[in-house]
C-alpha cells in the first residue's frame, strides 16, 4: 500500500510537472502581453517611455525567454512563492484566497444538494421501476440533463429576475450582494447573502443532481437482480429495508469514486455560470486572468485544479480499495 | 444459377449492424430524435433558401444565378452583382436594372447578418433597433436589428457543422491513439496513456480558452479543431480497452498467420469489430461539442460576430435581460438538439448492448 502510494504520488509530480510547463507555453504563445491590456498604459497623453516598459518587462519577468521564465517560475514556487498578479498588483496566494470563499459558498451547498437529492430520487426510481410516476420523474431527470447548466442559469434569471421583479419571489438577478449591503443589520445582512445564492447554486446543483439520480439508479438496477437480494426477500425482509440494507450499500462503492472526482469542481467552480452570474468566484478570476495575460494568477490557478484533480483520482482509488475489501493495491 | 445465387443470399442472416438498426428502430423515441436530427440538417442545408434577403434563382440580363449561395461562402456570389453595385439589396435593385428580371426568395426575407431597413422589401418597414419584439415580422423578435429566427436557422449549419467536424477530429485522433497504445502494448501503450491522463487531468475549459487565446483571429474552423483536439481522450482509452481485449481473439491470430501487417490487422480486422461501444461515445460527444461551443460564444470567446451561432445569440441577450427573446429562443433550439444527440446515443447504446440483445432476433 504504502509503494503503491508513493509511486502514484511521484507520479502525480510528473503530470503536474508537464501540465504547468504545457500551460505556462501556451499562455505565453498568446498574443498580447500584460502590459498592454493594462488600461492605464493605453492613455496617449501619459505613454510610458521606451526604457520604462523594459524596466516593467524585467520586473515582470518578460525580458525573460520561455523556459527559462519557466525554471523561474518553477523554483519560485517550490519555495511557496507564486508571484503576484500583474492587474492587482497583490500576491497570487492573496488574489486566489480571497475568492476561495466565494466559490465554496457555491459550490459546496450544490454538491451537498446534490447528494441529499439524488440518493432518495435514485432510490425512489428503482423502488417504482416501471410504473408511471417513476417515468415521469425519469423523463423530466432526462430533460434537465439536457439543458446545459449556463441555458438553465439564463432562464432562470429571466423568470426570478426580470418576470417576477417586484413580487415576493423576487430574485436578484447577478452579483453576491446588494448595493445597500453596507447599511444592512446582520439579519438582513444573511437575507442578503442567501438571496443571492440560490439562483447560482440551483444552476450549479440541477446538472449533477440529473446525472447522480440517473447513477444511482442504474447500479441499483444492477444489484437488484443479485441472489442475495432474492434471499433477502425470501427471508420476508420489508422493501424498504432490503432497498437500503441490502442494495444501497452495494452501490456505494462506485458513488464514492463519483465523490473524489467532484473533489476539482469544487474549488473550480464553472467559469461559464460564475461570468453569467458575475460571481466573484475562481471561475471567474480565471477568465479574466485570461483576458488580461495575468500570467502569475493563470498559473496559480492551474497549479491549484491540477493539484486537485490529481489529489481526487487519488482519493478515488483509495476509497475504492477502503469500500470493496476485494480490491488492493500492491 | 442466377436463382441460387438469390435465394442464397436472402438466406444469408443479417450482420451486426443490421440487428441494431433494427433494434434500434424499435425504439420509438430514439427513432423521434433521428427524425429531429435530421430535420435540423435539412434546415441546415437549406437555410439560405429559408431566411435571407439574397433570391434562391434569379434571371438578370438574360442569365440564370444563384446568390443564395454567398451564404455558404462569399465567394460563391457571382462578381456581377458586385460591379453591378447591388450592395446586398437585390429586391430593389434586380427591378431597376433590369425590368425583365424574376427571382425566387427565400421564405422569409430576413438577413441573419445585418438589419433589414425600410422600404427593402416593397414598402415594408425595416427592423427595429431596440426592443424588436416578436412579430408578425420577426417572428422571433430583433436582436439589435437583426432576425432572431433567420440568425437561428443559419446558426443550425454552426451548430450541426460543429457537432460533426469537432467530434470527427476526436474521434479520428482518439481512435488511431488508442488503437496504437491498446495494439501494440509495452513501453508504446505506457507512453500514449501517460500522456492520455495528462490531458485529462488539465481542465479542458482552461485548455479550450488558452488555445482560444493563442489564435489571434479565431474562426468557427479554428473552434471546431480546437474542441476536437481537446476532447478525444475518452474515446482513446475505450479503443484502447477493446483492441487490448480483441487482439488475443482467434481471428486476429488467423489474419497474423497469413502474413497481414500490423496496420492492416488493426484497421481492417479489430476496428470494425471494436466500432460499436465507441460509436455511443461518439454520438454523446456531438452533444458536448454544440453545448461546449454554445458556452464559448456565450461568454464571447467563440467565432467572431457577425456570426449567427446559437451561443452568440444568447451573449447579446446577456446585455439586456427584458429581451428574453434572445435567450429562450436560442436556449430552446440548444436544449432539443443536445436533447435530440442524447436520446440517439442512449438508442445506440441500447441496440448495440449484446447482453441486452433479444434472443429471438
Amino acid at each position: 500500500m504504502v509503494g503503491y502510494l508513493i509511486r502514484r504520488v511521484l507520479l502525480g509530480l510528473l503530470t503536474l510537472l508537464l501540465i504547468t510547463m504545457v500551460i505556462y507555453a501556451l499562455i505565453r504563445a498568446m498574443p498580447g502581453n500584460p502590459l498592454a491590456t493594462d488600461a492605464a498604459m493605453m492613455n496617449p497623453e501619459n505613454m510610458p517611455s521606451e526604457e520604462d516598459i523594459q524596466r516593467m518587462q524585467a520586473a515582470y519577468g518578460l525580458d525573460k525567454s520561455i523556459p527559462e521564465a519557466y525554471i523561474h517560475w518553477l523554483t519560485n514556487m517550490v519555495r511557496g512563492d507564486f508571484g503576484s498578479s500583474f492587474a492587482e498588483k497583490k500576491p497570487v496566494l492573496d488574489v486566489i484566497g480571497s475568492r476561495v470563499t466565494n466559490t465554496l459558498l457555491l459550490t459546496v451547498p450544490s454538491l451537498i444538494l446534490a447528494y441529499l437529492l439524488a440518493i432518495p430520487i435514485g432510490l425512489f426510481s428503482t423502488w417504482r421501476s416501471g410504473k408511471a410516476d417513476e417515468r415521469l420523474v425519469g423523463v423530466g431527470l432526462y430533460m434537465l440533463y439536457a439543458i446545459p447548466s449556463f441555458i438553465a442559469a439564463l432562464f432562470l434569471q429571466l423568470l426570478f429576475a426580470v418576470k417576477l421583479d417586484g413580487t415576493a419571489f423576487e430574485l436578484p438577478l447577478m452579483g453576491i450582494r446588494s448595493d445597500e449591503y453596507e447599511t444592512l443589520t446582520s439579519t438582513q445582512k444573511a437575507w442578503d447573502w442567501l438571496k443571492h445564492m440560490i439562483l447560482p447554486v440551483i444552476s450549479f446543483t440541477y446538472v449533477s443532481l440529473a446525472y447522480y439520480s440517473r447513477f444511482i439508479k442504474a447500479n441499483m438496477e444492477e444489484v437488484v437482480r443479485q441472489d442475495y437480494i432474492r434471499t433477502a426477500k425470501a427471508k420476508g425482509l420489508g422493501p424498504l429495508r432490503i432497498m437500503i440494507h441490502h442494495a444501497f450499500r452495494n452501490t456505494l462503492i462506485p458513488f464514492v469514486t463519483l465523490l473524489g472526482l467532484s473533489l476539482p469542481a469544487l474549488l473550480g467552480g464553472a467559469i461559464i455560470l460564475e461570468q453569467i452570474f458575475n460571481w466573484p468566484g475562481m471561475g471567474q478570476l480565471y477568465f479574466r486572468s485570461i483576458l488580461t495575460r495575468d500570467y502569475p494568477v493563470i498559473m496559480g490557478l492551474t497549479f491549484a485544479l491540477s493539484v486537485l484533480t490529481l489529489l481526487g483520482q487519488l482519493l478515488a482509488d483509495m476509497l475504492y480499495a477502503f469500500v470493496d475489501p476485494r480490491i488492493s493495491y500492491k | 444459377m442466377n436463382q441460387t445465387n438469390t435465394t442464397n443470399e436472402s438466406k444469408k442472416s443479417p450482420g451486426f449492424w443490421r440487428h441494431a438498426w433494427l433494434r434500434f428502430r424499435r425504439k420509438k423515441l430514439s427513432m423521434c430524435a433521428l427524425i429531429v436530427v435530421l430535420c435540423l440538417s435539412l434546415i441546415a442545408v437549406c437555410s439560405p433558401m429559408i431566411a435571407g434577403t439574397k433570391p434562391i434563382v434569379c434571371k438578370y440580363k438574360g442569365n440564370l444565378y444563384f446568390p443564395c449561395m454567398a451564404y455558404f461562402n462569399p465567394d460563391w456570389e457571382n462578381p456581377i452583382f458586385q460591379k453591378d453595385r447591388f450592395r446586398k439589396r437585390y429586391p430593389k435593385n434586380l427591378k431597376e436594372k433590369d425590368p425583365e428580371s424574376w427571382a425566387i426568395w427565400p421564405l422569409i426575407f430576413q438577413d441573419p447578418y445585418r438589419p433589414v431597413r425600410d422600404n427593402e422589401w416593397g414598402d415594408r418597414p425595416g427592423n427595429p433597433f431596440n426592443g424588436g419584439k416578436p412579430s408578425s415580422l420577426n417572428l422571433f423578435g430583433t436582436s439589435k436589428g437583426k432576425d432572431v429566427l433567420a440568425m437561428m436557422v443559419h446558426g443550425t449549419r454552426i451548430a450541426l457543422l460543429v457537432g460533426f467536424v469537432s467530434t470527427g477530429i476526436a474521434a479520428a485522433i482518439g481512435i488511431v491513439v488508442g488503437a496504437i497504445a491498446g495494439y501494440f502494448g509495452g513501453w508504446i501503450d505506457i507512453i500514449i496513456s501517460r500522456i492520455i491522463e495528462l490531458v485529462m487531468c488539465i481542465p479542458s475549459i482552461v485548455l479550450i480558452l488558452a488555445l482560444i487565446a493563442v489564435i489571434e483571429k479565431p474562426t468557427i474552423w479554428h473552434m471546431m479543431a480546437i474542441l476536437g483536439f481537446t476532447s478525444w481522450t475518452g474515446m482513446a482509452r475505450l479503443t484502447r480497452a477493446e483492441f487490448l481485449k480483441l487482439k488475443e481473439s482467434e481471428f486476429v491470430a488467423a489474419a497474423r498467420s497469413i502474413g497481414a501487417g500490423p496496420f492492416r490487422i488493426m484497421f481492417r480486422h479489430i476496428l470494425p469489430n471494436s466500432l460499436a461501444p465507441v460509436m455511443v461515445p461518439i454520438v454523446f460527444g456531438i452533444a458536448a461539442a454544440i453545448k461546449v461551443e454554445a458556452g464559448l460564444s456565450l461568454l464571447g470567446f467563440g467565432a467572431p460576430p457577425p456570426n449567427p451561432s446559437w451561443g452568440t445569440i444568447l451573449n447579446a441577450g446577456m446585455t439586456n435581460y427584458t429581451e428574453w427573446w434572445q435567450i429562450v429562443f436560442p436556449g430552446i433550439a440548444i436544449f432539443i438538439t443536445i436533447l435530440a444527440y442524447n436520446l440517439i446515443g442512449e438508442g445506440l447504446q441500447e441496440a448495440t448492448d449484446p447482453r441486452l440483445a433479444d434472443p429471438k432476433d
